[in-house]
Order: structure tokens, then C-alpha cells, then sequence
């Protein structure tokens, strides 16, 4: 083995240019391959990171199922919920459109204590509702909206109606008067434009059967999957943002398996060279071969020694590829993150500190798998033609 | 009996005719033999001995090397046969342009399979055996004709055969040179006693084996 690689290599030292020029080929090739996939895999590890950043993983969203017919979420449910392993609780929630006197329309959501805790919502003013009363506190904007429309502040009572629907489907308005006692801060999200209250009193409101939904939230997220799988056992629907991670990661794989296979071409160019090359080796050392023959040397020894040339072209041309790879990574975020950062605006404000690519070993270890494969793949053809070469025809040429 | 042959014949078809090579040969050499293989050019001299060699098959006939019957259908025989039995030595020398003295008679036995550290000591042995101790790290271009010459025979004992083929191994040497490779060709058959048979068209270099064999239009004379 160590003797057929010696062999080989003193067949390439006298080819110097030429086999730099393949290598260079195949690594040009493989380098286009790890660049590309290394900005692939860098937006996704980004994109899944701002997912993190932004989502609390260890919360399921649950609602109500509709793949076996409607499947309600009732007290029964949110009791299976709960007993569930890795469950710390259950926070479930009614949501209804209420409409003031003068016409403004606000989200009211009927809230348990937990929700508060769930969602990790803060007060910015006052003091969070008392169970089983007429308080209410107010998401940000709500209290805004309140407080410019209406002039209602904070202390203030607040008169509203909400309409149901009889059996026939004829409108019955309920009206209530709430007194505000707190404000939230500001969350970004829905909260900002809802008001809580108690969870006792929005049922008696709105006399609905079932909760609209809850928020549950699991010990560690590597349980959040089995938890979440549980509660579609149950029939009901769930979600967490690691079915957002799951889409991301499935785009921007299907994403970076297409920009791959384009850079790929390039690996096909090289192959071509490698076959071209050979082959063209072949021919002038067919006396060589055929003397080979001569000397003792069978079919599969003649195979061999070309396959190991082909192979010692693989390995320089993955280990050039590699550092090119890793240097044309580099470029691409040096030169694309200031790109990036200025076309995504705010959301590009994270990526100023990080890099956009990222190259990790099983990445290098594949570029360099890939070099070897194609070189020895390559390599077939012109070995095979080598090792037929009939050898008193080839001792004859001169 | 160390060559035989029975009713050999063998012919070409390059275009519609068919060009007869060698033509019922049957053949005797015996072990320890120095044959003269003579003719003129096209006679099928070389022919008869790349088929003996066998790195060419025949159209007819049979062929048996050391009392064996070649099965010239069954290539990793031929290679076995080639690898254990002969030794070949070239008129055009037909050193490997890339490998030094020694790596050009170590390559067959690398190809027998012999270990590396016995394979080196054997090469620089037969080396120094042609009086060219001081040349194994040399490249076949910084050797003269007559060196290259020497080290191709010394290639040609690597793995030990009983037959030595040579095709006009003087051919391309100066006649003095000639005379040296010569006499090595005659010490390896009387001193080692290799069956030695060298195709030669000179009627004085034939005039030095134990026996020469006239070939003429394909047949024995």
C-alpha cells in the first residue's frame, strides 16, 4: 500500500503544473461548495437563534382540535394537560371582542394567575386584577387608545358591551362595568392591545362552553416536543416556536441543497478535467503500462496505481479546498454581512456582531469526502482504460 | 524440459488478408539452454518469443514452460507465469523514466509481492552483480546505453526466474558494449544456469550460444 502511494506520487512529480492545475480545479470547486453551504448554514443558525432569543421554547400554544371534528378545550382537557409529565402548568384563557360606549373595540382576554406568570407579563402602573371582581388591567396601546379616544384613565371605570348570539342567531348584548387598576408594559406582542380579567368573570360574560385556548409550559425544552405530541393525542392542536425553528431549518436546508448543487457544476468541471487528464496520461504512458505488464504486473495492480494518482490528487485537492473554502467563507462575510445588515434593517442588527457563515467540521469533513469521492470516481475510467491496454501492443509503441 | 511448443502458429488480420506470423513451430529447449533466436527482420522471431514471453497469445497451438501447459485464456495465469518463471530484457532497455537504478529492479518484485526491506537489499545486490554499486539512486537518463542495459538485466533476475528472454539486447549498443552485455547474458546461463533465448540478427552474437534457432517466414529452418 505505502509502495503503490510512493509509486503514485513520483508519477505526479513529474507532472508538477499539471497536477496543480487539477487540484486547483477540484478545489476551486469543492471551496465554491463549503462557501456556499457554510452562508446557508450561517443564516439558518441566525435565524434559528432570533427565534430563540424571541420565544420562551418551553411554551405549547394549545387551541382547540379540528382534525377529528371539533375537539373543545375543556376543563377535563386542561386537567389531562396538567397531569402530563413535565407540565408546570396550564394557563388557559377565553378571548372576546368588546366595544365600548363610543365605539372602540378591545380584545378582552379572561385570564387565569398562571397565564400572567406563563407569558411573564409586567406592570407598568398599578396593581394586577383581584380574582372574581370587575378589575381589569390594560395592555399598553389599549390604555393609549383609552385614554386618547375616550379620555378613560387608569382608576377610571369602563363601561362596555359584548354581543352573543342566541340559538337563532339573534344578537343579545350583555353590558358590564369594569374598573381599570393596572397597566402592563409593553410586551411587542398581542398583550399590548388587550385587557385581562378574570378568567371567572369573562366565562360569566360570554357563557361559552370552553376555553379559547391555553398556554403550557414544560420543565426543559427537550421535553416540549413529547409534551406538545401528548396533547395532540388528546385531539387538540399545538404549537411552539420550535415549529417555526422546524420551518426554518427545512427552508433553508432545501435552500442551501440548491445553492450546493449549483456550486456543485463547478465540482463537475473539475471531475471532467481529472478524467480528461488521465486519460490523456494513459496514452503517454501506455509503453510504460504495457512494460508493467510485461514485469509482472496484473490488471488490477495497473488499476490500482492509477486510482492511488487519482486519490493523491483527491486528498490535495480537498485539503487546498478546505482552506479556500474557509478563506472564500470569509470573504462572503466580510463582504455580504454589510450588504445583509443594510437591506434587512432592524432584524439585520443582530448579525453585525456575529458572523453570517458558519463553517463546521462535518462541513469541511464533506468537502473534503467529496473531493476523494470524485477523484477516485473520476479515475475509474482512464484506470480501467490503463489496466485493458493490451501489453505487447503498448511495449510496441514508442 | 523447460520450453516446448506443439504446432504454434499465429497470424495477424489487420486489414482482409491474413498475415502469417508463425506458422506450425514445434519447439524443444532445454533447461540450462542458451538459444539464439535468428532471422531477419519480420521473420516472426520476436513474435515466437513474447508469445514464449507470454505477453502475446497464439492463434494455434500450444505452448508449455516448465512442463506446465500455458492457458493462455486465463490472464491472472499469464500474469503469475510472468512473474514467477521470466525475466525480459529489451533492446530499447525500457527502464521506468521515473524511478532510480534500484526502484527499476525493485519494481517486479513489488509486483510478486515481495517485502520491502528484502526487496531493497535483493535490488542493490543484483545491482552491484553488473558492477553499478555506485549508481542505485540514479534516474535511467543519467545512465549510458550500456549501463541502462545492465541494470534492465539485472531487472530481469529481480524475482529469480528460470527463463530469461532477451530481445536484441545488443541492438542498440556499440559493438564493445555489446561484447559486455554479451558475456553477462552467457555467465547468467552457465554460472546461475538460466535458460537464456535471445532473438538476435547478428550472425556473430549467434555464433556465441549453445544452439541457434532459424526462423524464416513464420517456420523453423
Amino acid at each position: 500500500m505505502k509502495e503503490m502511494f510512493s509509486l503514485a506520487f513520483g508519477q505526479l512529480i513529474r507532472k508538477k503544473l499539471r497536477v496543480f492545475l487539477i487540484v486547483l480545479g477540484i478545489a476551486i470547486g469543492v471551496a465554491a461548495v463549503i462557501g456556499v453551504t457554510s452562508l446557508g448554514e450561517g443564516l439558518r443558525i441566525q435565524a434559528v437563534n432570533h427565534i430563540k432569543a424571541s420565544h420562551d421554547l418551553t411554551i405549547i400554544e394549545v387551541s382547540a382540535g379540528l382534525d377529528k371534528g371539533m375537539i373543545l378545550l375543556t376543563d377535563s382537557k386542561i386537567n389531562d394537560i396538567r397531569k402530563t409529565e413535565h407540565v408546570v402548568l396550564a394557563a388557559q384563557y377565553v378571548k372576546d371582542p368588546y366595544v365600548t360606549m363610543n365605539k372602540t373595540y378591545l380584545t378582552f382576554k379572561g385570564v387565569t394567575k398562571d397565564y400572567k406568570h406563563v407569558q411573564n407579563l409586567q406592570l407598568e402602573k398599578g396593581e394586577w386584577f383581584q380574582e372574581k371582581t370587575n378589575q381589569v388591567v390594560l395592555g399598553r396601546d389599549a390604555a393609549e387608545k383609552l385614554s386618547k379616544i375616550e379620555n378613560i384613565k387608569p382608576g377610571d371605570e369602563l363601561t362596555v358591551k359584548l354581543r352573543l348570539y342566541g340559538e337563532e342567531g339573534r344578537p343579545r348584548d350583555k353590558t358590564a362595568v369594569f374598573r381599570i387598576v393596572g397597566v402592563m408594559r409593553p410586551t411587542g406582542g398581542e398583550h399590548d392591545n388587550q385587557v385581562m380579567l378574570d378568567i371567572n368573570k369573562a366565562r360569566e360574560m360570554d357563557e361559552k362552553e370552553a376555553y379559547d385556548g391555553a398556554f403550557v409550559k414544560v420543565d426543559d425544552p427537550a421535553f416540549t416536543s413529547s409534551v406538545r405530541a401528548k396533547i395532540e393525542r388528546l385531539g387538540l392542536k399545538g404549537y411552539s416556536a420550535q415549529d417555526e425553528i422546524d420551518a426554518v431549518n427545512k427552508l433553508m436546508t432545501a435552500i442551501t441543497l440548491v445553492l450546493g448543487f449549483f456550486s456543485g457544476i463547478s465540482l463537475l468541471v473539475g471531475a471532467l478535467m481529472i478524467v480528461n487528464t488521465m486519460t490523456i496520461s494513459v496514452y503517454e504512458r501506455t509503453k510504460e503500462i504495457g512494460l508493467s505488464k510485461a514485469l509482472g504486473a496484473s490488471d488490477l495492480d495497473i488499476m490500482k496505481m492509477f486510482l492511488a494518482e487519482c486519490l493523491i490528487i483527491g486528498i490535495m485537492a480537498g485539503i487546498l479546498g478546505i482552506l479556500l473554502g474557509s478563506a472564500f467563507s470569509m470573504v462572503i462575510d466580510i463582504l455580504g454581512k454589510p450588504f445583509l445588515v443594510s437591506q434587512l434593517g432592524e432584524m439585520g442588527e443582530g448579525l453585525q456582531y456575529t458572523s453570517i457563515t458558519a463553517i463546521t467540521p462535518s462541513l469541511l469533513a464533506a468537502g473534503f469526502v467529496i473531493s476523494l469521492v470524485l477523484s477516485i470516481v473520476a479515475g475509474l475510467y482512464p484506470a480501467r482504460r490503463a489496466a485493458k491496454l493490451n501489453p505487447l501492443e503498448a511495449l510496441r509503441q514508442i | 524440459m523447460m520450453v516446448e511448443t506443439k504446432d504454434l502458429t499465429k497470424y495477424y488480420s489487420p486489414g482482409k488478408e491474413k498475415v502469417v506470423a508463425l506458422e506450425g513451430v514445434n519447439l524443444t529447449i532445454e533447461e540450462g539452454e542458451f538459444i539464439a533466436l535468428v532471422g531477419p527482420s519480420g521473420s516472426g522471431k520476436s513474435t515466437l518469443l513474447y508469445i514464449l514471453g507470454c505477453i502475446d497469445a497464439p492463434s494455434r497451438g500450444e505452448v508449455y514452460l516448465d512442463s506446465t501447459k500455458v492457458e493462455f485464456k486465463n490472464s491472472s495465469s499469464l500474469v503469475l507465469l510472468r512473474r514467477k518463471l521470466i525475466g525480459f530484457v529489451f533492446q530499447t532497455f525500457n527502464l521506468m523514466p521515473a524511478m532510480t537504478a534500484v526502484q527499476n529492479i525493485e519494481y517486479p518484485m513489488y509486483f510478486n509481492k515481495t517485502p520491502g526491506i528484502k526487496r531493497r537489499e535483493r535490488a542493490t545486490m543484483l545491482l552491484e552483480s553488473v558492477g553499478l554499486g555506485n549508481r542505485n539512486s540514479h534516474l535511467p537518463s543519467e545512465l549510458s546505453g550500456g549501463e541502462q542495459q545492465r541494470v534492465a538485466i539485472a531487472r530481469a533476475l529481480a524475482n529469480d526466474p528460470v527463463l530469461i528472454l532477451a530481445d536484441e539486447p545488443t541492438g542498440n549498443l556499440d559493438s564493445k558494449t555489446g561484447k559486455t552485455i554479451l558475456g553477462m547474458m552467457k555467465r547468467l546461463n552457465k554460472e546461475e544456469g538460466k535458460t537464456v533465448i535471445m532473438v538476435t540478427h547478428d550472425p556473430d552474437v549467434a555464433h556465441t550460444a549453445d544452439r541457434a534457432i532459424r526462423i524464416l517466414d513464420g517456420r523453423i529452418q
